[in-house]
C-alpha cells in the first residue's frame, strides 16, 4: 500500500481502485469458507447451560418469602424500552416499602440488564432463562408471580455480580 | 438604598433586608435548607454560610482605595450565614470561592452522617433538597464508618402527616410553619445533640387545617403524606399547573398526576393570592372527584334508561329537545364551577340563539368555612366571573329561585344545567324531575344526571383551559392538566414519561381517557345546530371577545394573565409589579 | 378445430415451463440456496428440519408468512399500499414471457406436426426492448411501497430505489446495444441462434458483460447495491411498512427478480438454452422433445450457477456508500458503456 498520500482514495493502488481484483480475493476467502467445518449446535437436542455471566430475562430475587424489592422505580426510569411497571404500596416490613405491582413486558425487554445494574437493592436480576414463549401480548406481561425467583436459584449470577459489578 | 456585590454582581436592595432576601429577590440563589422567606429566621442549618467583606475605612473615615481607585475590601475571618445578616452599604458576599465551598461540603459531610442511605424507599427522592445539594455540594465522600443514628420511624403526626426521626436533619421549618404561619403550636425538639427529634406535644396531633404545607416545606423526606405516601415515583408524575376550584381564593396549584389520575395537589407560588401554602381542604377534597365516578361518554335517556352515545346523537337529541318549547319555557342555569369562557357562551347562547331572559346562576356558600389564612366562605372557584360575565334574568326572566314555582304552575318545561352540583339541593332536585326536559352539562354522575334527559360529558377544570375570578376579582388562567379525548393532541408532550413514550399497545397507558369535551366547545355545537356560525377554535378565541365586551376585562389576555399571575379586573392596563419567586428545590440538579 | 388444440397444448407446454421456472426456480430455489450458501459462508449448517436437507423450508417460510397479520399503517395511503408488492412481483414474473428456454421440438397435435418451444412469447422481435421497459416498471412498485406507508424510512428507501434504477437502466441498456449489433436483432431467440458453439456473447463482449452484470446487481437491488433496504440504516427500506404476504410478496418479488436477472445473463451472454456443442454427439436430433429437454436443463443449470454466484457476492461484498453507488453508475459504468458501444462498432466496421 502506498503511504505517502493523504486520503484513503488516494493511497489506493491501482489494482485496488479497479476493486474487481479486490473482489475476486474477498469472494474466494468466502469460497473457502464454506468447505470448512461447522460451528451449529443442534439446539432442542443439545442445548446450552449459561454461566453467571448470562443476560437471560430478568427476575426478582424472592428471600425467605419476600421480595428484595422495595420498589424504588428506578429500574423502570432507567429502562430504555420501558418495559418495567411498578406500584409501590405500603408493608408493615422493616423497608416500608414493597412493589404491589411489577411487571415486565417480555416483547419490550431487551435484556440490556440495566435494570440490575442500577438497582440498589440487588432485588432484580438476570437469571440463566432463554426459552420464553408467549401465545399472546398479554400472556408476554409478566407479573410478580412469574417475576419472583426463589434466591438460591440465583446464586450463580449473585456471585458473579458480586465480583464484577 | 445600600448596594450590595454578590460573586461580582451588583444589586440595589433595601436595609432591612437579609443576604438571602435580597439575593433571592434578584434571582441569585444561596444554598440554604432551613430558610424560607414566609418563615423566621432560625439560621441552624449553616448551609448558607458565604464569605462577607465590608470595604476598609482609613482613619478619617473615608474609604481606602487601591491603586485602580477601587475600595479595599476587609473580609471577615470566619464566614457568615447569609440568612441572618443583614445588608449593608457597599458589601460584599462570596458564595462560590473555595472557603465556602469548603464550609459547604464540610456541612454536608454533617449533615449526611445520620441521614439514612434510604432515598430507594423515600417519597422525596427526586425532589429532595438534601439529594440536589448532595449532587451540587458534597465531594460525595463519608469517612463516617460507625453505625448510623436509630430515631422513631412512622410517627404519625396526624392522619395526613407521617414523620420519620431518621430522615430528619433539624432544619425546623416545620416548628416555625406550626407557629408563625397555621398558628398551631405543637411542634418542638427534643433531646439534644444527634438524638435531637422532634415530636408533637402530648396528646396533641398537628391536625391544622394547613398542617399538609409542612410536608411541601421540608427539605428532607421526613414528613410525608398519608395520602400519597408511595403512591407513585415524582419523577414519574407531571405536574401541571392549574388553579383550586375548592374555594374563591383560587390558589395557584400544581396538579401531580400519573397514568392520568391525579395524584396529589401541591400549592404553587402566588405571592398575590396565597404566597406558598394552601390549605387541606383543598388538597384532599375534591381530587377524587376528578379520578372516579366521571361520564365518560355523552348519554341520552331512552325509554328510562341510559344509553352511551356519540357527540353528534346527543347534540342533536338536545335540538329535537329544545327545538319543541318556546323560548321563555326553557331556563339556563350557569355553573360558578365553571369557566368564564363556558358560561360566557351559556348566555349568548340563551341571550342570541334561543333568545330567552331565564339565565341565572346558583351561589354556594358554606358558612363558617372561612378563617382568616385562605377559606373563604363561597366554595366556588368563579362567582365574581359569572357576575361579571352578566349570567343573571333581566327584569322579566326567570331567577333560580322561581324555578320550583314555574315548573309546577307549566310554565317552565326545559332546563339546561351547566351546572352538576345542583343535584345537592333536595328541592330543586324534585322540581327538576318535573320538567319536560333536562339537558346537564356533568362530568361527574350524581343525583341530577339520573334525571335529565341528555347528559353531556363534560371536561373538568383540570382537563379545560379558562379563566376564574376569584373572591378578591383576580382574574387567573389555568391551563389543562390532565389528557381528555379533546386535547390528546396538545397534551402528550406536556405529560409524565409513559404518557409521552407510551403506546396505544402498552398496559400502563390504558389509563382511562373520558370521551369529555369543555362545555362552550358543546355549547357552539348545539348553537351551530341552531343555524348560529360560531367559529372559536380554541378557549383563547372565546376569551378574546369576552375581553372585547366586558368592560373590566378588557385588556386582558392568556398571555398576560400568566406573566403577571393574573390581572384585577378593570386594572389590566396597571398590573402588580412581578416578583421572582421562590423555589424550595429543583427536580433536577443544576 | 385442430387450430385449437393446437393453441391449448402449445399455451399448455409454455406455461408448464414458466411455471415451473417461477415458482421452483425463482421463488424456492433461490430462498433455499440462498439460505443455505449464507450459512455455508459463516459456517453454519442452514435449514435442515423441513423435509431432507431442509429443502421445504422457502415452502413453508411461504405459509407462515400467510398466516400473519396484515397490518397496515395508520395513515398509509391503502390502495398504493396494497399495489406496490402486486407491482413488484408482477414485473418480475411478466419478464419470463420473452426469455426462450429451449430449442422448438416438433410435435404431433391432432395429426399434424408443428413446431413448439418453451417459453410464453420468445420469438417476439423487440424481446429485450421488453425487457428493459418491464425492468422500468419494477421501480414504480418500490417507489409506491416506499411512498405510501407513510413511514420514513420507507420513503427514504423508495426514493434510493428509484434513483438507483434509473441511474443503472442506462449502463445496462448501454451494455446490451453491443450485443445488438453483433446479432443485428432484438428478438430473444435470435440472441441465443446467434452464439452457436463457444462463440457465446461472453468472450464477444467481456466489457459489456461486466457492465450488464454490476447494473443486474443494482437493478436487483441486490447486496452490495441494497441500499433501498440497507437495514442498519433505513430498518427494512421501503419494506418495513409491510407485514405476512404483501411483505412475502416483496420478498418472492426480489429473488423472482434475482432469477429473471439470471435467466436473462445466461441468455444474453452465456448462449442460452444452446449446448456448446454438437446434440448429435450425445446421440439426439433435432427439433425432438428429448433435445428440447436437455436444453431446458442445460439452462435451469446456468441459471442457478448464477443465483449462486449472485447469492455468493451478497454474502462477501459490503454494501455500498450512496454516494460511492451514484458515482460507480454515472461516472465509471455509464463512460464504460459507451466506450463499448464505440469499440464494437469500430471492431465490426474493421472486420467487415
Amino acid at each position: 500500500m502506498n503511504t505517502n498520500k493523504n486520503t484513503e482514495a488516494q493511497r489506493l493502488t491501482f489494482a485496488e481502485k479497479l476493486y474487481l481484483p479486490e473482489l475476486a480475493k474477498g469472494m474466494s476467502i468466502t469460497f473457502r469458507e464454506m468447505f470448512k467445518p461447522k460451528f451449529t449446535r443442534q439446539y432442542p437436542e443439545q442445548r446450552w447451560d449459561p454461566t453467571g455471566s448470562y443476560r437471560g430475562r430478568p427476575v426478582l430475587v424472592l428471600e425467605e418469602g419476600k421480595e428484595r424489592c422495595v420498589a424504588c422505580g428506578l429500574c423502570s426510569l432507567v429502562c430504555p424500552a420501558m418495559a418495567i411497571e411498578v406500584q409501590a404500596a405500603e408493608t408493615e416490613n422493616e423497608k416500608e416499602r414493597y412493589p404491589e405491582k411489577f411487571e415486565i413486558n417480555m416483547l419490550r425487554c431487551i435484556y440490556c440488564g440495566f435494570c440490575e445494574e442500577v438497582c440498589p437493592e440487588e432485588a432484580i436480576v438476570m437469571s440463566k432463562d432463554y426459552e420464553l414463549l408467549f401465545s399472546s401480548q398479554k400472556d408476554a406481561i409478566y407479573g410478580k408471580d412469574r417475576l419472583l425467583v426463589p434466591v438460591e436459584q440465583l446464586q450463580d449470577r449473585l456471585d458473579f455480580l458480586k465480583e464484577y459489578k | 438604598m445600600p448596594h450590595i456585590v454578590i460573586d461580582g454582581t451588583r444589586i440595589e436592595t433595601s436595609p432591612d433586608k437579609t443576604i438571602i432576601q435580597a439575593a433571592t429577590e434578584n434571582g441569585i440563589n444561596i444554598s440554604h435548607f432551613c430558610w424560607h422567606p414566609e418563615l423566621s429566621v432560625s439560621g441552624n442549618c449553616r448551609m448558607c454560610l458565604v464569605e462577607i467583606g465590608l470595604p476598609k475605612r482609613l482613619a478619617d473615615g473615608s474609604f481606602d482605595k487601591d491603586s485602580d481607585g477601587k475600595p479595599v475590601i476587609g473580609f471577615f475571618p470566619k464566614l457568615q450565614i447569609a440568612c441572618s445578616t443583614q445588608v449593608s452599604e457597599g458589601m460584599h458576599i462570596n458564595t462560590k470561592t473555595d472557603k465556602v465551598i469548603k464550609a459547604q461540603e464540610s456541612v454536608m459531610e454533617f449533615l449526611l452522617i445520620n441521614h439514612p442511605l434510604d432515598c430507594p424507599i423515600c417519597d422525596e427522592a427526586g425532589q429532595c433538597k438534601l439529594q440536589e445539594y448532595e449532587y451540587r455540594h458534597s465531594n460525595g465522600q463519608s469517612r463516617f464508618e460507625e453505625e448510623k443514628n436509630h430515631k422513631e420511624k412512622r410517627v404519625k403526626w396526624s392522619n395526613e402527616i407521617f414523620y420519620d426521626g431518621e430522615r430528619c436533619i433539624s432544619c425546623s421549618r416545620c416548628i416555625r410553619f406550626a407557629r408563625e404561619v397555621a398558628k398551631q403550636d405543637v411542634l418542638a425538639f427534643v433531646n439534644r445533640g444527634d438524638k435531637v427529634t422532634i415530636k408533637v406535644s402530648e396528646g396533641k396531633e398537628f391536625n391544622n387545617d394547613y398542617s399538609m404545607n409542612v410536608i411541601d416545606i421540608c427539605p428532607v423526606g421526613a414528613l410525608t403524606s398519608g395520602d400519597f405516601r408511595f403512591s407513585s415515583r415524582v419523577w414519574d408524575m407531571s405536574f401541571n399547573d392549574s388553579i383550586c376550584p375548592g374555594c374563591a381564593r383560587g390558589c395557584n396549584i400544581k396538579i401531580g398526576s400519573r397514568a392520568n389520575k391525579v395524584l396529589r395537589v401541591e400549592p404553587r407560588n402566588n405571592m398575590f393570592v396565597n404566597k406558598y401554602w394552601m390549605c387541606d381542604y383543598g388538597r384532599l377534597s375534591w381530587y377524587e372527584n376528578i379520578n372516579e365516578c366521571r361520564i365518560n361518554e355523552p348519554q341520552i335517556r331512552v325509554n328510562g334508561s341510559y344509553e352511551d352515545c356519540s357527540w353528534d346523537q346527543a347534540v342533536d337529541a338536545a335540538y329535537q329537545g329544545l327545538k319543541k318549547y318556546q323560548p321563555n319555557e326553557i331556563m339556563f342555569i350557569g355553573s360558578a364551577y365553571s369557566s368564564n369562557e363556558d358560561n360566557f357562551l351559556l348566555k349568548k347562547f340563551a341571550k342570541k340563539i334561543i333568545k330567552t331572559n331565564n339565565i341565572d346562576f346558583q351561589k354556594y356558600s358554606k358558612d363558617g368555612f372561612e378563617d382568616n389564612k385562605l377559606k373563604v366562605n363561597d366554595t366556588t372557584p368563579n362567582t365574581n366571573g359569572l357576575t361579571e360575565i352578566g349570567v343573571a334574568p333581566d327584569q322579566n326572566g326567570y331567577k333560580i329561585n322561581d324555578i320550583a314555582k314555574k315548573i309546577a304552575v307549566g310554565q317552565l318545561k326545559a332546563v339546561y344545567i351547566l351546572d352538576d352540583s345542583l343535584g345537592q339541593f333536595p328541592e330543586l332536585l324534585e322540581s327538576f324531575a318535573k320538567a319536560e326536559f333536562i339537558i346537564v352539562h356533568a362530568s361527574n354522575k350524581s343525583k341530577l344526571t339520573e334525571i335529565a334527559n341528555v347528559v353531556f360529558a363534560t371536561s373538568t377544570f383540570a382537563e379545560c383551559e379558562g379563566t376564574f375570578v376569584n373572591f378578591e376579582k383576580r382574574v387567573q388562567h389555568f391551563k389543562p392538566a390532565l389528557i381528555s379525548n379533546e386535547n390528546i393532541s396538545t397534551m402528550g408532550a406536556k405529560m409524565d414519561r409513559l404518557e409521552k413514550f407510551g403506546s396505544h399497545n402498552d398496559r400502563w397507558s390504558l389509563r382511562n381517557i373520558h370521551n369529555s369535551r369543555q362545555s362552550w366547545r358543546i355549547i357552539m355545537q348545539l348553537a351551530n345546530k341552531f343555524g348560529a356560525a360560531w367559529t372559536y377554535k380554541s378557549s383563547s378565541n372565546v376569551f378574546d371577545e369576552i375581553t372585547d365586551q366586558i368592560q373590566s376585562l378588557s385588556g386582558m389576555s392568556y398571555k398576560l394573565l400568566d406573566e403577571y399571575q393574573g390581572l384585577v379586573l378593570g386594572k389590566a392596563g396597571s398590573p402588580d409589579k412581578k416578583v421572582i419567586a421562590y423555589q424550595s428545590y429543583t427536580m433536577k440538579p443544576n | 378445430m385442430n387450430e385449437i388444440i393446437f393453441v391449448t397444448v402449445s399455451a399448455l407446454i409454455k406455461s408448464i415451463a414458466v411455471v415451473l421456472c417461477i415458482v421452483l426456480l425463482s421463488a424456492a430455489v433461490s430462498v433455499y440456496i440462498e439460505r443455505k450458501v449464507s450459512a455455508f459462508i459463516q459456517n453454519r449448517i442452514g435449514p435442515n428440519r423441513v423435509g431432507p436437507f431442509g429443502t421445504l423450508q422457502p415452502i413453508v417460510d411461504v405459509i407462515k408468512l400467510l398466516f400473519k397479520e396484515d397490518v397496515v399503517p395508520a395513515g398509509a395511503d391503502y390502495q398504493f399500499h396494497r399495489l406496490g408488492p402486486v407491482l413488484s412481483l408482477g414485473v418480475a414474473i411478466v419478464v419470463y414471457a420473452v426469455i426462450p428456454f429451449s430449442s422448438p421440438f416438433m410435435m404431433n397435435i391432432a395429426g399434424v406436426d408443428r413446431l413448439i418451444q418453451f417459453g410464453i412469447a420468445p420469438n417476439i422481435n423487440i424481446g429485450i426492448l421488453y425487457i428493459l421497459a418491464m425492468t422500468s416498471v419494477g421501480v414504480y412498485g418500490i417507489t409506491l411501497a416506499g411512498w405510501s406507508s407513510n413511514s420514513k424510512y420507507s420513503l427514504l428507501g423508495g426514493l434510493r430505489s428509484s434513483a438507483q434504477m434509473i441511474s443503472y437502466e442506462l449502463s445496462m441498456g448501454l451494455a446490451i446495444v453491443g450485443i445488438l449489433m453483433i446479432t443485428g436483432s432484438f428478438s430473444m431467440n435470435d440472441i441465443v441462434m446467434h452464439q452457436q458453439g463457444w462463440k457465446i456473447n461472453l468472450l464477444l463482449q467481456p466489457l459489456g458483460f461486466i457492465i450488464f452484470l454490476v447494473s443486474a446487481f443494482a437493478e436487483t437491488n441486490r447486496a452490495p447495491f441494497d441500499l433501498p433496504e440497507a437495514e442498519p440504516e433505513l430498518v427494512g427500506g421501503y419494506n418495513t411498512e409491510y407485514t405476512g404476504m404483501k411483505f412475502g410478496m416483496f420478498f418472492l418479488a426480489e429473488y423472482s427478480n434475482m432469477a429473471v436477472s439470471s435467466a436473462m445473463i445466461c441468455t444474453l451472454y452465456f448462449g442460452g438454452w444452446m449446448l456448446p456443442f454438437s446434440p448429435s454427439l450425445i446421440g439426439l436430433h433435432e427439433n425432438t422433445l428429448a433435445l428440447s429437454l436437455v436444453q431446458f436443463a442445460w439452462l435451469l443449470l446456468k441459471v442457478i450457477f448464477c443465483i449462486f454466484f449472485f447469492v455468493w457476492v451478497r454474502w462477501s461484498i459490503p454494501r455500498f456508500r450512496y454516494d460511492q453507488l451514484m458515482r460507480l453508475g454515472w461516472k465509471v459504468l455509464l463512460p464504460l458503456a459507451i466506450f463499448n458501444v464505440v469499440a464494437t462498432a469500430i471492431v465490426m466496421y474493421i472486420i467487415k
